[in-house]
Order: structure tokens, then C-alpha cells, then sequence
């Protein structure tokens, strides 16, 4: 769905970006991390065609941006990191409005389902310029998906959302992804999100792809697995387990467990293989997983702020 | 005899002072008079239209003319030129020349812009002389007519602007419903 | 085309629907209206003649719609960016061309609002005088592209800027500028660079020829030479704004 080889790419005079690989195949979530100023959203600009190359290339949808912009745009549902909105307007009426840009029809029901979806109940009858930090987040996924696109580009979604907003947009993000045929391109600093949603990551520093491939061969390289305690309701049976994961212990409530390396699978794989053998799983948090360890060892050194990536 | 001489060197004197007098006649002569259609009892905003002959009366043609019109108000106490930019876009007629014996006739259209009484004047000079000739005055009154309407001003002026407002009012109370119809 | 509709139906909403946009319509009726009650309150003011009230209240629409449009254009790329909606907006399959006809059309209906609640001024203090349909012909006339132009040219600085405050800066001064001979007076008019500014301003160009059709009465065919002057205007602030549109500074 997307395919970028060795892209420059320069803003001013300014070279941004000096040599970035990114490849995205249906189905896909992917991650792309690096460090504020890495050069994650100007990737995206170029992807859309907003930003011009110098030199490489870029397809996206089969489709090279500097001649399709257009049609690009038109099949791809993005989500900017800065989410800004017709305070004036209330959220269907906006939705509305903007899937017209698209010369699509949105009827109410299909707008109630969808802000139902990301978590926009009857309160968003309001203007735009009521809600909180959390709910424009929401609506912001909500405006990415409104036009049914083939792929999803979101910068940061995350941000802003409680515990339980995160947990649910990374719901409503796999749900997306499972429909087979598109993908997802997620650009953070927040490990957590890609720990539990990515299947390929690709890690940028200062404009460079320093690493790409799918996570679990990363993380074979890296020669460790990753780790996660799971709050369960009740007592799990933990006799048949998912090939690919073991358990490690059992501490007040909390179950850890072990994803092995070299599993082509992303661990939201392994939640609905849990949960599907009667594991009714209330929370999952990462520890420090290899992820974090291998992140930090391509960016760290040259970053000393990079506390808050982890 | 003594008398004689006296009858003499008066003559003399009355013939050279009549022959120094002749060569300063103004080699321009200007006449000025008001149009036909002029209405008789000018109001405020009508049309006037004057015009003025200018005669070149001497031997020699001449060059550069140039002539324009004044307005005076000659109200008592109020007495002062007016400016004529509102009144007309033709002011003067510039760069002309005359050969002896031409005229040159030119209309003076105005509009009256405000009401009173005034004395109109035409005057010329040329680029050569040093001199100024202006042509009679012709007086005329306008009658004053109220312009502008209070009775029509006031209610657009007050009538807009409270319009905006109870839109405005409108707006924000429609919100509000509708905020406390989702609360509710 | 449909594209463009759907951005310049939002834009003059936005300008109709939210507080900021009727407030300033109130402002502008505010001064209006002000400007009407001063003209009958005032002893010397209401004793001018009907036609040359004309003028002033038409230049007065006109200046304030080209203030308008330089404020409202300043706020179109630049303001978006500062509130985060241009790149959603520049995500969507229009191009940007499309972008800047819808924009552009905003402030078409914008100005014709302004038009519109004009009128009744017009009327109002000319309704008893000559060539108050003259004054509404030549106002939509002349009075749209010099205010279209402004805006066009707030657009374009708006778009390559990314900055509200230093859009409307620098258009807020050149509209000034714009204005200088005819605030300075005849005075400045006179010499050689008062006449070459005036031809070659737009703004100028409009109010001389409100003076001259309103007050004196003169043909249209007298208006030729400005009525070019004014199409320039705008064809050249067209061409800049979609210039500087193409690569709206965005980041």
C-alpha cells in the first residue's frame, strides 16, 4: 500500500529527510517511531503529495504523489498530529461537511455509528468548541474514517486519550486493520501504542530510516522477547496457551507473560487468541519489553530527552 | 493768444493721454451669461449651465489662455469663495489661443450643492500679459432643500444594527436550546 | 467546482453563523449607521447635497469591505494553520486551486452581505437625490474587484506567510498606502507621483470614478481607462494568489 525507497527531501534549503524506507502491505498496522523532529510528519506530507521530493520514491496505492496527489488524498483517511476543527460546526454537521470534500453522502445513522465508534455519544450534538482535549482527539479518528478510506495514516492518535480511550482506539484501530484489505500507518513516540497494535515498525532518526521490518523478527534480532502483565477477571485456564506466548508468573491479579521472538504475529494477536480461550482480559500493560531497549538503542545516544519515548 | 496756446496744449494733452489709453485697452473682452435652461428658481441639486464668450480684441493672437470660473457666497456675514470641486468637474479651460478678432465661447455646467446666494465670475489671462480680465457677475440665489430625511435615516440607522442583534440573540439562544435539549 | 462551493458555502457561514462573524457585521453596520445619524445630525453635513452624500457613504462601503476582506483574507491559509484545520483540509483530494476558488467565493458573498446590508443606507440618504442607481451599479462594479483584489492579495501573503499577524500587517499597510493620496488631498494629487499612484491605484481608481458618475454625472464610457485599471487589479492579485496558494506554508 505503501512503498517508499530511499526518499530526500528538503524544506527551505533544509534537507529534512535523507534517506527514508517505508513499506506498508494491506493488512498492516504499522509503526513509525523516532523523536519529535525525526521527520515522521513530513514522511506523511510527502506521502500525500503536500511535500515535493528531491529524489527516491513513493508509491502509495499504486500511485506516485507527485502526478496523483488527488487520488491518493481521496483513498487515504488521515489523522494530523495537530487536530483542529470548526469549533462552530457539531460534530456530525462537520463530519458531514468534510466527507462532502470527498463527494461522499454520509446519512445520520451512518454518522451516529461511527461517532459511537470512537466514543462520541449524544454530547457531540454540541459545537466543536465545547469539547475537551480528549474528545476532539476522538473525533479527529472519527474524521479520518468518515470517507471509508483504503488506508489510515494517523499522527499521534493517542494523545490526549485516558487509559481507557487509548484502549479503545486501539480497538477500533485493529478493527479497521482486520478488514484484510487496508492498512494502517501510526505515527508515535509512544512504544506502548506500537507494543500492542504494530506488526512492522520502521524506526526514523533525524530523517533516516535506521531500522524497518516486522516486529517480531526486530525483536529476534534484539534476541529477547516482550513482556506484559495482564489483569484477567477470574481465573484463566492457562493450560492451553497460544503458540508464541508463556507465562511467567502470577502476582496479586496480574498474570506477566512472554511473547517469544521470532513470532510473526503482533501481540494483538495473542489478546484475541487469549480471549478466545476464555481469558477475559481487563488491562494489559507492557513492561520495559525489548521494544524499548531496541528503540533507544538506535536513538538514545544521540537524544537525551528521549525519556518520554519511553 | 495766450488762450489759444492754453486750447493748444490741452488738446495735445487730451490726444496723447487718449492714445496712451487706447494701447492699454484689455486685448480680451469676456462675456458671461446664464443658459436658457437655467431654471428660474434655482433649489439645491439642480443643474445650472453658464457660458462665456471670450473675445481676443487686440492685434496680436494670443497664446496660453487660460480661464476658469468662481463662485462667491454672498450670504451677510457668510461672504467667502466656494470651492467649486463639488459643484463641477469643469473648472477652467487651459492652453487656448485666440487670433484677433476670435472668440471662444465655452459652456460652464454646475450642480448646486448648497443653498444661498452667489455671484458667479469668468476671468483669463494668457501666458504673455500680466493682467487678469474677468467678465460681468452674474448673481444668482439657490433655495436651500433638506437632503437628507431623518424620517428615512433614522429607522435604517436604528433598525440594522437591532436586526444584527436579534440574530445574533437568536443564534446563541438556539444554541443554548440545543445544549440543554442533549443535557436534558 | 462543486468543491469550491462546499468551501465557500462554509466560509461565508462561518462568517454569518459564528459570534465573531456577526459582530463584525454589526461593527460595520455600527459604522454605517453611525455615519448616516451623523450626516442628519450634524448642522453642515445635512445641508450637503444628496449626491455628494452618495459618494461618501460609497466610499465608505468600499473602504470597509477592502479593510474587510484584507482581514478576512489574512485569516484564511494563516488562521487555519495557527487553528490546526489547513492540513485536514489540504488531506482532502481538492487541489489548490479549487482551495483558493472556494475561499475566494467565500469572500465574494461576504462582500455581497456587505453590499447588501448597504443598501438600505444608500437609500436611505440618497433615496431624494440623482444617481443613486448609478451609485449601486458602479459600487458593484468598481467596489468589487478592488475588494476582491485585497482580499486575493491577503490570501496570497496569508498562504506564503503561515502568519495572520503579519498578513494583515502588511496588507492593512498597503491598503493604506493605497489610500494616502486621497487622504492627503488634492495637495499630493497634484504633482507628478500623486498622478502616478493614482493611476495606477485601484482604490483610487474606484472612488474617482464614484465621484465622477454619483456627483458629476459622467458617462460609463468616461470610466473606460479605470474600469481597466480595476480588472488589472484583480487579474494581477489572482495570479499571485494562486501562486502563493499552490504552496501554502502549512507546517
Amino acid at each position: 500500500m505503501i512503498s517508499i525507497e530511499n526518499l530526500h527531501l528538503g524544506i527551505e534549503r533544509k534537507e529534512i529527510l535523507k534517506g527514508i524506507d517505508l513499506h506498508l502491505e494491506p493488512g498492516d498496522i504499522y509503526g513509525l517511531l523516532g523523536p519529535n523532529g525525526a521527520g515522521k510528519s513530513t514522511t506523511i506530507f510527502a506521502l500525500l503529495g503536500l511535500r515535493a521530493r528531491e529524489s527516491g520514491q513513493i508509491s502509495v496505492l499504486g500511485h506516485d504523489p507527485k502526478s496523483h496527489a488527488a487520488q491518493i488524498r481521496g483513498a487515504v483517511g488521515v489523522m494530523p498530529e495537530h487536530a483542529g476543527f470548526y469549533e462552530w460546526m457539531t460534530a456530525p454537521a462537520y463530519l458531514r461537511w468534510y466527507g462532502s470534500l470527498y463527494r461522499q453522502a454520509q446519512t445520520e445513522k451512518d454518522l451516529r455509528i461511527l461517532l459511537g465508534k470512537v466514543g462520541l455519544g449524544d454530547e457531540c450534538r454540541c459545537t466543536i468548541g465545547t469539547y475537551s482535549r480528549g474528545m476532539k482527539q476522538r473525533l479527529a479518528v472519527a474524521r479520518a474514517l468518515v470517507t471509508h478510506p483504503k488506508l489510515l495514516i494517523l499522527d499521534e492518535p493517542t494523545n490526549g486519550l485516558d487509559p481507557k480511550g487509548r484502549r479503545e482506539m486501539h480497538d477500533l484501530l485493529l478493527e479497521f486493520a482486520a478488514e484484510g484489505n487496508t492498512g494502517v500507518l501510526l505515527c508515535t513516540h509512544l512504544l506502548d501504542d506500537v507494543d500492542r497494535m504494530c506488526d512492522r515498525i520502521g524506526i526514523m532518526d533525524r530523517g533516516r530510516t535506521r531500522i524497518e521490518g516486522r516486529l517480531g523478527e526486530l525483536l529476534t534480532e534484539q534476541g529477547a522477547g516482550q513482556y506484559y502483565r495482564l489483569r484477567v477477571e477470574g481465573a484463566p485456564y492457562t493450560a492451553d496457551l497460544p503458540m508464541g506466548l508463556s507465562l511467567r508468573d502470577n502476582q496479586d491479579g496480574w498474570w506477566r507473560v512472554q511473547l517469544q521472538p521470532g513470532n510473526p504475529n503482533g501481540p494483538s494477536f495473542f489478546w484475541e487468541e487469549l480471549w478466545r480461550r476464555g481469558w477475559h482480559i481487563l488491562e494489559i500493560r507492557s513492561e520495559s519489553s525489548s521494544l524499548e531497549d531496541l528503540y533507544l538503542n538506535i536513538t538514545a545516544s544521540n537524544h537525551p530527552h528521549l525519556q518520554e519515548a519511553a | 493768444m495766450k488762450k489759444a496756446k492754453f486750447l493748444l496744449l490741452a488738446t495735445i494733452i487730451i490726444i496723447f493721454l487718449a492714445t496712451v489709453s487706447s494701447a492699454a485697452v484689455a486685448p480680451l473682452s469676456l462675456e458671461l451669461g446664464p443658459d436658457d435652461s437655467n431654471p428660474a428658481t434655482p433649489v439645491m441639486g439642480d443643474h445650472m449651465r453658464f457660458w462665456s464668450a471670450i473675445t481676443n480684441t487686440g492685434t496680436a493672437p494670443i497664446e496660453g489662455l487660460v480661464a476658469w470660473i468662481s463662485l462667491v457666497e454672498i450670504d451677510p456675514g457668510n461672504e467667502q469663495p466656494v470651492d467649486l470641486e463639488d459643484w463641477s468637474a469643469h473648472k477652467a479651460i487651459t492652453g487656448a489661443a485666440l487670433e484677433p478678432g476670435q472668440s471662444l465661447r465655452t459652456d460652464w455646467p454646475m450642480r448646486l450643492i448648497k443653498g444661498g446666494d452667489y455671484r458667479v465670475v469668468v476671468s483669463a489671462t494668457d501666458r504673455g500679459g500680466d493682467s487678469v480680465f474677468t467678465s460681468p457677475t452674474i448673481q444668482f440665489h439657490v433655495r436651500q432643500k433638506p437632503v437628507l430625511q431623518a424620517g428615512r435615516i433614522i429607522p435604517v440607522a436604528a433598525g440594522l444594527p437591532l436586526l444584527i442583534i436579534g440574530l445574533m440573540v437568536l443564534h446563541k439562544t438556539r444554541q443554548q436550546g440545543r445544549r440543554w435539549h442533549e443535557s436534558g | 467546482m462543486k468543491s469550491s462551493w462546499i468551501i465557500a458555502t462554509k466560509e461565508s457561514t462561518e462568517i454569518l453563523r459564528s459570534q465573531r462573524g456577526l459582530m463584525g457585521l454589526l461593527i460595520y453596520s455600527g459604522l454605517l449607521s453611525a455615519f448616516s445619524l451623523l450626516l442628519v445630525s450634524n448642522t453642515e453635513l445635512s445641508l450637503l447635497d444628496n449626491a455628494q452624500v452618495v459618494y461618501m457613504m460609497a466610499g465608505t462601503v468600499l473602504s470597509a469591505g477592502a479593510l474587510l476582506a484584507s482581514i478576512l483574507g489574512s485569516d484564511t491559509y494563516a488562521g487555519e494553520k495557527e487553528r490546526g484545520t489547513l492540513v485536514p483540509l489540504l488531506c482532502t483530494p481538492i487541489d489548490s486551486t479549487a482551495l483558493l476558488t472556494g475561499k475566494g467565493l467565500g469572500m465574494l458573498i461576504v462582500w455581497c452581505i456587505m453590499f447588501v446590508t448597504a443598501t438600505p443606507y444608500l437609500w436611505a440618504v440618497g433615496a431624494s437625490g440623482q444617481n443613486l442607481g448609478a451609485a449601486l451599479v458602479y459600487l458593484a462594479l468598481f467596489g468589487t474587484p478592488v475588494v476582491l483584489g485585497f482580499g486575493l492579495l491577503a490570501m496570497a501573503l496569508s498562504a506564503r506567510t503561515g502568519s495572520v499577524l503579519a498578513s494583515s500587517l502588511s496588507i492593512i499597510t498597503l491598503l493604506m498606502l493605497a489610500a494616502t493620496p486621497l487622504l492627503i488631498g488634492p495637495g499630493l494629487r497634484g504633482t507628478a507621483i500623486g498622478r502616478a499612484m493614482d493611476a495606477v491605484n485601484p482604490f483610487a481608481g474606484a472612488l474617482n470614478t464614484f465621484d465622477s458618475v454619483i456627483i458629476d454625472s459622467e458617462p460609463f464610457s468616461a470610466q473606460m481607462a479605470r474600469l481597466l485599471l480595476v480588472a488589472v487589479w484583480l487579474i494581477f492579485c489572482l495570479m499571485v494568489a494562486r501562486r502563493n496558494a499552490a504552496h501554502p506554508n502549512f507546517q
